[in-house]
């Protein structure tokens, strides 16, 4: 493909310099990098580097969009754990009772059954005792 | 040192095709030079990434230019290129002594600066490198169909933009 006119003109635009100053700069940074030195800094530093640039590959195109997940999570979580109710806590292990503590408990136990008195089934913890009843209910009725 | 060495001579053999696409790619002279620094710190810390690489300057502009996309993604200047870079008057072109000629580097500067960096890092390889849209398609990792027609695109609205004025001072 030939360039027509209009190309030539645009490949004819001279194209800016590069700063002189740039290369005292550039190439002694360059060489500081290199030194042997900065070895172990410049090891992590890549591998963060790395790192980061695999974070940047995947959150990248919509950054915003994942921030404002991770913000919706995180305000779940805080709801969440501040409407918790309070774990029970297990009954906390305390010294024996002391001798004293035990006789009075027992007089106690005793000066309320007194109060109380016997013990007396309830109706409903007896026994039902099934008694078949006459069939001929009925037949009394037709006979009365 | 015989890096130190290698350094300085890949930098007087490519810096200032690497600045001319850097700035072109960023708009922004201190993008370009961190840009450019990132590159020879590179360079200089894994001396052997240029081993058996038989084009230098198509290798150094594909880590040019992955670094120049890293930046403007770190940087989120997606929407920037297209929106503001146009309002920018860094120009990657050298100020012209005729008026004339100074408003079309002007404009052809503001006219670049509209196109998304993929179009522009082709244009600018194609126009100002000289390359060829196979060199250009392996450079920037891409298939030389989309070189092509990436070039072509960016053409029409260059022309498309640039057309009166450049009919006027013709």
């Amino acid at each position: 493909m030939k360039p027509d006119e209009f190309e030539q003109r645009l490949s004819r635009q001279p194209l800016r310099k590069i700063p002189g100053a740039w290369r005292a700069e550039i190439l002694a940074v360059a060489r500081a990098a290199s030194a042997p030195c900065h070895a172990s800094r410049v090891t992590r530093h890549n591998w963060f580097g790395t790192f980061n640039q695999q974070l940047a590959t995947i959150f990248w195109p919509h950054p915003k969009a994942w921030a404002g997940l991770a913000a919706v999570w995180i305000f779940i979580l805080a709801v969440n754990v501040s409407l918790r109710e309070p774990v029970p806590r297990r009954a906390e292990k305390s010294a024996p009772p002391s001798p004293e503590m035990v006789v009075e408990l027992r007089q106690q136990q005793l000066l309320l059954a007194e109060l109380i008195g016997p013990r007396e089934t309830r109706a409903a913890d007896r026994p039902r005792i099934f008694k078949p009843k006459p069939r001929g209910g009925r037949a009394e009725i037709l006979a009365a | 040192m015989p890096g130190s060495q290698q350094i300085e001579r890949l930098y007087d053999a490519h810096a200032a095709a690497l600045f001319a696409f850097l700035l072109n790619l960023t708009r922004a002279e201190t993008d370009t030079r961190d840009l450019l620094q990132e590159i020879f710190v590179k360079l200089a810390r894994e001396p052997k990434l240029l081993a058996g690489v038989r084009a230098e300057r198509a290798f150094l502009i594909r880590l040019a230019h992955n670094a120049a996309i890293d930046l403007m993604r770190r940087h989120g200047t997606r929407e920037r290129t297209k929106n503001d870079f146009a309002a920018e008057i860094i120009s990657p072109f050298t100020p012209a002594s005729d008026p004339d000629e100074q408003v079309f580097r002007d404009e052809l500067a503001a006219a670049l600066g509209e196109l998304p960096a993929e179009q522009r890092a082709v244009v600018h390889l194609k126009l100002w490198s000289g390359r060829t849209f196979e060199e250009i398609a392996a450079a920037l990792d891409i298939p030389p169909n989309t070189a092509a027609s990436r070039y072509r695109y960016a053409l029409d609205k260059l022309r498309g933009r640039l057309r009166p004025l450049y009919e006027e001072i013709k």
